[in-house]
């Protein structure tokens, strides 16, 4: 008995190592690259931060002079500005009409398969084509927006070209490949149980009360995720202003009077335009502050908001 | 069953593995391989299109012309590349070109080979260039590169407006430069602005230029410090508010140039006549006779202040350079292509095939430019004393970039010049030592 | 959204049997409806499509006509001179060949890594399993900036810039998104059949890939799609790691292209059309695998 006892213990903690040795080691993959590419970099980062460091001398120590210097410069801030706008207006606007989008494509009428193909298709064209389309969509003269908002009587800005439209023609790229949210939230509808809809219709429910009280609820996991997903992407957004503001010959990107200066650009443009390594190493600290603090909050207030379960 | 997976997951792994070994082999071999005996120098160079055909050309007479070296040229536009590649511990070019005023900077990180020891072997005379353009390529009493092509910049005006305008010819005062605007900018019944009286082609090098003109300078008394704030560069800039902004509203002058074509194209705006002057580089010639050859322009000195002759002849100069990486695999081999380059009648053919200024003294008077119309105009301004030049320092990369901001925001009306001056004065104490 | 009609209920006059009085109402209403669905579907999808069309249809207009304001949509003369300007302005071949190595190379890595890193979250039972959950998910929220100058740096100084390894490695580490949405799949893999191979004494690697691995077939074909379509249009890190035009991909080379002073709206557009070619067709061939792969389970 008490051999049989004292055995067991011993075969459960040879087992239970034996499944750790086998999890580390399909888990080698990750966990090799994440501390090459992921945890080492991390903390580097953070060092690289504190110095002044131009690639080509080594770094020297200057504490915390860069988070200072970044208190003081106004492109910083201009920089932060666009791209909280861009983030704020970015992702309700996603929401919105990708929902909206959902909500008509899942209509029936024939042919849905292949509008549903349409809608999602911008997504998987090359980022640098859809930059270079908008940007031609776009011009003043020769664009098809400023010609349609004609035709319809509305004022026509001039977008790239201004100091106050250029994130609103981003807004505009950006919004049109919208075919990712658009697809997901097709899926949550459809697994919406149709039981739920046809007991509304019988208590009377109209199409708004029921989109309100039942759509909108069940939905309401896939809606937090499309949230944090866009959040994420928009406070990081980099290649679609870049594209839209650059010059020929390369030269430096961020529109007239910076006003598609994203905040990613400003970094990318300090790291490999200005070598100054460690003040873009502090401003993607603080990006990565501000997206932590952005993501819990948003994580937080969904208690309020979502409904799991379907409830 | 277990064996057929195994065969194909080895298959697979095999696969995967030549792949990737084929890829890091293609990937990491640089182009050209050294023939029997002779060095591989590879060019990369910004120059595209027409300009690199010319210089394919030259390169091609160089490896034909002795026995120890091939240059391998390759187009690449892209100036961050050039920078990546520096920054590599084995560079992939040995002698590229880029900007004067980039020197400074980039010397001062140790990341071009100096060249005046390559010089002196060779007998190559720093006296022989043009000393603005020396200025730009020497830091800390080191020459970091050498000049091939310089650039400077004059007053280009369409004669059939001017005509039509009733003016006699080309302004030589500011005060007249002014008159002229008004006379040449056209508004419609709209209120929209249908002709501008003096362009903006580039708004860095028509402000700085605009700068040196009304007695400015943008680098400070020793060419080292930012001094955005000088009295004449406010003058300048107000000079443009004016006469163009505040007078015709910026809201309209910022649609109508939103509406300009690409420069340097068929639709450029000063080749279509949406506007009738421009301060722009001696390259002109050969770029309007390519894409607008009916239009009837003229070239003049930049107008000078009034009750200020001294300052006749003011421009800005900008200089096009070779250097030699300090990564570079060749160096010696690199220096000897760069002096073929810059060797007076090389530098001739070169600059005549790209419509630029020789950056030697010598070749200043050289009847072969007489080919190109206008061109003398250019030529001889680069022998006035009024020729400037931004300076080269670490912080110039940045200093342009916001500056350029500074001067957009003026020019949309959003904020006055002497504000935007202070601004850029403020910024400019963070610019520090990279 | 559902096709209930609320017609509204007879009146209270003697009149026919109520189904023959409503059918033509009923019907009228049901076509006015249902075309209305049409005509908003319609109009969705065409303003999704414009753009297209416009980049398709200007690059066959020439030069001269491009440059017409206001635009007009219909090409007055159709000609083939900007396709013929990229084939001579860059090597479209090349870049495209470069595009596809790196692409494949890329879903080889993804699919090496990503089930066996999903494996050990979903199945096995190990001490860890939880907070590396957690860790992949976490780094799903770390901003690239956070990492790009170590990273680069790394590769500078293993003397791989401008080669291909930066843009090829990473993918045989694994990416969280994917790892995670194998997992899910995983997840519903009933753990008898994982039992039953234990039982015969197969060991947890030979379990992975002969029971494991063909069941998560779907999952790693949309793996696959997705990893494939991610490095074909990857643009930061080409631009990035890529310094030599001969290898270029095919979003850099079309930046390239562009950083010309000069460069011809047609003959871009033009590009922009050849470069769109090959993702309209993968798109077209994987379309199952985008379209209901990545939403449903991955997100419960």
């Amino acid at each position: 008995m008490t051999s049989d006892r004292a055995a067991r213990p011993r075969r459960r903690s040879r087992a239970r190592r034996s499944q750790l040795l086998w999890g580390l080691a399909f888990a080698s993959p990750w966990l090799i690259g994440g501390a090459v590419f992921i945890a080492y970099p991390i903390v580097i980062s953070a060092y690289y931060s504190l110095t002044n460091f131009n690639l080509f001398q080594s770094p020297q120590f200057v504490g915390l002079a860069n988070y200072r210097a970044m208190v003081a410069d106004s492109v910083f801030w201009k920089s932060l500005e666009n791209t909280v706008y861009l983030t704020v207006t970015g992702v309700v606007l996603t929401l919105v009409l990708s929902l909206g989008a959902a909500l008509i494509l899942n209509l029936p009428v024939r042919g849905q398969p292949l509008f549903r193909a349409l809608v999602y298709l911008p997504t998987i064209v090359p980022v640098v084509v859809t930059g270079y389309l908008w940007r031609w969509l776009m011009n003043v003269q020769y664009g098809w927006v400023d010609r349609i908002l004609g035709l319809l009587h509305l004022p026509q800005p001039d977008w790239l070209e201004s100091t106050t439209w250029g994130t609103r023609g981003v807004l505009l790229m950006t919004l049109w490949t919208i075919g990712g949210p658009t697809v997901i939230y097709l899926a949550a509808l459809k697994d919406v149980p149709k039981e739920l809809y046809e007991a509304a219709t019988v208590d009377g429910a109209g199409p708004i009360a029921r989109f309100r009280h039942i759509t909108w609820p069940v939905i309401s996991p896939v809606t937090l995720f499309q949230v944090i997903v866009s959040v994420i992407a928009y406070l990081q957004i980099f290649t679609q202003p870049y594209l839209l503001s650059q010059t020929s010959l390369n030269a430096s990107t961020g529109g007239p009077g910076n006003s598609m200066l994203t905040y990613s650009i400003y970094l990318f443009e300090n790291a490999f335009v200005y070598l100054k390594m460690g003040y873009a190493s502090a401003m993607a600290w603080v990006l990565f502050l501000v997206t932590m603090v952005v993501t819990a909050v948003v994580l937080i207030s969904s208690r309020r908001w979502v409904h799991y379960d379907g409830r | 069953m277990y064996r057929k997976a195994l065969h194909r997951s080895a298959m697979a792994l095999a696969g995967t593995a030549s792949l990737i070994t084929l890829a890091a082999g293609c990937a990491s071999s640089s182009g050209g391989s050294a023939a029997s005996g002779r060095t591989t120098v590879t060019f990369d160079y910004l120059w595209t299109g027409a300009e690199a055909n010319s210089l394919q050309q030259i390169i091609k007479q160089f490896n034909a012309s002795q026995k120890q070296i091939t240059v391998v040229g390759i187009s690449n536009p892209d100036t961050q590349k050039q920078l990546a590649s520096m920054s590599s511990s084995t560079g992939s070019f040995d002698i590229s070109d880029n900007f004067g005023n980039n020197v400074g900077s980039w010397a001062a990180k140790g990341i071009l080979a100096p060249l005046t020891s390559y010089m002196q072997a060779a007998g190559t005379r720093a006296s022989d260039f043009v000393p603005a353009a020396m200025d730009q390529v020497t830091y800390q009493g080191q020459v970091y590169s050498l000049p091939i092509a310089l650039h400077d910049f004059e007053l280009l005006y369409n004669k059939k407006e001017f005509a039509a305008a009733g003016i006699a010819g080309p302004p030589t005062t500011t005060g007249q430069l002014a008159a002229d605007i008004a006379k040449l900018t056209k508004v419609n019944k709209n209120g929209q602005i249908t002709q501008l009286g003096l362009g903006n082609p580039d708004t860095e090098t028509t402000m700085t230029t605009l700068g040196y003109v009304f007695g400015g300078t943008w680098d400070g008394a020793h060419n080292s410090t930012p001094s955005p704030q000088d009295a004449g560069n406010v003058a300048a800039l107000n000079f443009y508010t004016q006469n163009i902004t505040d007078k015709y509203g910026a809201a309209n002058v910022a649609k109508f140039t939103a509406g300009w074509g690409q420069y340097g194209s068929p639709q450029d705006p000063f080749y279509t006549g949406k506007v009738a002057m421009v301060i722009d580089g001696e390259w002109q010639p050969v770029m309007a006779k390519e894409n607008a050859p009916n239009l009837d322009w003229g070239v003049a000195d930049i107008p000078y202040p009034v009750g200020d002759p001294s300052m006749v002849g003011t421009t800005q100069l900008t200089a096009s350079t070779l250097f030699v990486p300090a990564n570079a695999p060749h160096k010696q081999a690199a220096f000897t292509f760069m002096n073929y380059l810059t060797s007076p009648s090389v530098m001739l053919k070169f600059t005549l095939a790209l419509g630029n200024l020789p950056a030697r003294t010598s070749l200043l008077d050289n009847p072969a430019y007489n080919s190109i119309p206008d061109f003398s105009v250019w030529l001889q301004a680069l022998k006035s004393p009024n020729v400037h030049a931004l300076a080269s320092q670490p912080y110039s990369a940045q200093y342009s970039t916001d500056l350029t901001t500074a001067f957009t925001s003026v020019m949309v009306g959003s904020v006055t010049p002497a504000s935007a001056m202070a601004q850029v004065a403020s910024q400019a104490k963070a610019y520090g030592t990279p | 959204m559902t096709a209930v009609d609320h017609a509204a209920p007879d009146q209270a006059v003697p009149a026919p049997p109520a189904d023959i009085r409503r059918a033509p109402a009923r019907a009228a209403t049901r076509v006015a409806r249902s075309g209305l669905r049409v005509l908003t579907v319609l109009v969705l999808v065409a303003a999704f499509a414009f753009p297209f069309a416009v980049m398709i249809t200007t690059s066959f207009k020439p030069t001269a006509d491009i440059f017409h304001a206001p635009p007009e949509f219909w090409p007055a003369h159709w000609t083939l001179a900007n396709f013929r300007a990229v084939f001579t302005a860059m090597p479209f071949w090349q870049y495209l060949g470069n595009t596809v190595l790196l692409s494949a190379l890329n879903v080889a890595g993804t699919l090496f890594a990503c089930p066996l890193v999903a494996y050990a979250l979903a199945k096995l039972r190990w001490r860890g399993r939880g907070p590396l959950l957690v860790l992949v998910l976490a780094t799903m929220m770390l901003p690239p900036q956070v990492t790009l100058i170590p990273v680069y740096l790394i590769w500078n100084h293993l003397h791989a810039v401008n080669t291909y390894w930066p843009l090829v490695v990473p993918a045989f580490c694994g990416t969280p998104f994917l790892i995670f949405m194998i997992r899910q799949f995983l997840i519903n893999v009933p753990n008898e059949l994982l039992e039953a191979a234990r039982i015969d004494g197969a060991s947890e690697l030979r379990i992975y890939r002969t029971v494991v691995l063909p069941l998560a077939r779907p999952a790693l074909a949309a793996a696959a799609v997705f990893q494939f379509v991610w490095t074909w249009t990857d643009f930061l890190n080409p631009l990035i790691y890529l310094n030599s035009p001969s290898k270029y991909t095919l979003s850099i080379g079309l930046y390239n292209f562009f950083s010309e002073h000069g460069v011809d709206w047609g003959p871009l557009l033009a590009a922009c059309v050849l470069f769109t070619i090959p993702a309209f067709c993968i798109f077209l061939a994987g379309q199952r695998y985008f379209v209901e792969g990545i939403a449903t389970r991955g997100l419960k």
